[in-house]
């Protein structure tokens, strides 16, 4: 098998080779160039996508915490309000609470002295009776004679009266 | 899930074969066809066969093949760095072809203009065919680089794009540009006509003589052994122990290092002779004008 000379210049030869170079630019640019970049494009993409997930989180937990620190504030504030009024409403339930018994004592008093009056007039009663009964009875042994009973109380009485 | 990831693997295998049977196959072929020779031989590629042509018959030598079989083993490695690229994890190999991509884009970036961005693929495509087909040398077989027709047929596609992008602006301006200092006009066009051929015989010469200078080299290494060790009894006397260690260097030099030199430097003043002929200032001229 012959070789050929060390330079020989062929046209084919040379139009192949151009060719050659010319497909493999396309095949280099469909299978490397191609795949690569698209995936470069769809990794830029999802980065793009990944920033703007990550800003809207941003910015959507900053309203959440100005809306929780509102309504932290708020509750804060009613909280001291139901408190105050709460002590207010206790105040003046204790006072109420306090004036009622304070009426009530007063009226248990008030009937304890009456009872106690009542009592001493009952047993003053009583005792003027017994006074009268004992005095009648002495006076009627003394006298020895039955005493009219009413003309003797009145007696008594005006005495009893005139003792008072 | 599991049948899919043994496909998935299947079809990288089928990559990897498609990546390493063509140079078997031209390791094959070399080994069926390559004549026995004594002493100095230096000779252009292998012929095949010829096929009947108009104007000149076509000769398909060993660099054609081995040129074709280089371009299949590219198209192998693309699919397989971007096998799966897109779906699921980023493997190894979608980071390697992503870093290729990027230095490659940020080669045609540094060098070009803004407006040849997308001239990436075909500085790719130059240096890849240009850096594995002197490689393939180290693998013993003929370098489609060291033929000149080859390396001829990519520069007259560079001298096309610089005649395209510097008529692109109208013949009055692609005239003018022959003519700066007008009594130069016939040096101008010379060294216009120079350019793809200086491009293609710069390279095909450094491969050419890179491998005629280990060829030299290891003939006459062979020759000096051969006297100086003479006197040894039986088949020792025949071992050529001086080729051990100096060819090595030199091929790490010649075929890996200047190999890879000269695609870059191809590639290099592919793009600044086209971002040479249609700067900038042009293209944002006839842009307006466009407008």
């Amino acid at each position: 098998m012959q070789s050929l000379d060390v330079i020989s210049i062929n046209l084919w030869q040379i139009i192949i080779s151009l060719l050659n170079l010319l497909i493999l630019c396309l095949i280099i640019k469909k299978f490397l160039y191609k795949p690569v970049k698209n995936m470069l494009s769809k990794r830029e993409a999802e980065l793009n996508e990944m920033y703007n997930t990550a800003n809207d989180s941003i910015k959507r937990a900053e309203s959440d915490e100005a809306y929780w620190k509102e309504k932290r504030e708020s509750a804060q504030a009613e909280a001291e309000e139901i408190i105050e009024e709460a002590t207010s409403s206790a105040k003046m339930r204790g006072e109420k609470i306090v004036a009622e018994a304070k009426d009530k004592a007063e009226g248990i008093l008030k009937r304890a002295q009456n009872d106690a009056e009542l009592e001493m007039e009952k047993a003053q009663d009583t005792i003027k009776r017994e006074i009268i009964d004992v005095s009648s009875a002495l006076a009627e042994k003394m006298l020895g004679r039955e005493i009219n009973i009413e003309d003797h109380r009145n007696m008594i009485d005006s005495v009893i009266e005139d003792i008072k | 899930m599991k049948s899919e990831s043994r496909r998935f693997r299947a079809v990288d295998i089928l990559y990897i074969l498609m990546m390493i049977l063509p140079l078997v196959f031209c390791i094959v072929l070399k080994v069926l066809t390559k004549p026995l020779s004594e002493g100095i031989d230096i000779s252009g590629a292998l012929v095949y066969f010829t096929i009947k042509m108009p104007i000149q018959d076509l000769p398909v030598t060993e660099s054609q093949v081995n040129s074709l079989m280089v371009m299949i083993s590219i198209l192998g490695l693309c699919l397989y760095l971007t096998h799966g690229m897109g779906k699921g994890q980023l493997k190894t190999r979608h980071h390697i072809a992503e870093f290729l991509v990027g230095k490659a884009d940020g080669l045609v970036k540094s060098n070009m203009d803004e407006h040849f961005r997308n001239f990436g693929p075909f500085i790719t495509a130059i240096l890849a065919l240009s850096a594995f087909s002197s490689l393939i040398s180290l693998l013993g077989l003929y370098p489609p680089t060291s033929d000149v027709n080859i390396v001829g047929g990519w520069a007259i596609v560079v001298f096309v794009l610089i005649t395209y992008y510097k008529a692109i602006c109208g013949p009055v301006q692609y005239i003018k540009s022959f003519c700066d200092p007008v009594l130069l006009a016939p040096l101008n066009i010379i060294s216009e006509v120079a350019t793809p051929i200086s491009m293609a015989f710069r390279h095909y010469g450094n491969v050419l003589s890179g491998a005629v200078i280990s060829v030299l080299v290891a003939t006459g290494l062979q020759g000096l052994s051969k006297m100086i060790f003479s006197f040894l009894p039986g088949f020792l006397g025949n071992i050529p122990f001086l080729q051990i260690g100096l060819p090595a260097i030199l091929s790490i030099y010649f075929d890996v290092f200047s190999g890879l030199l000269q695609a870059y430097i191809f590639a290099m003043l592919t793009m600044l002779y086209i971002s040479g002929g249609f700067p900038a200032e042009l293209f944002n001229k006839k842009k307006i004008k466009k407008i």
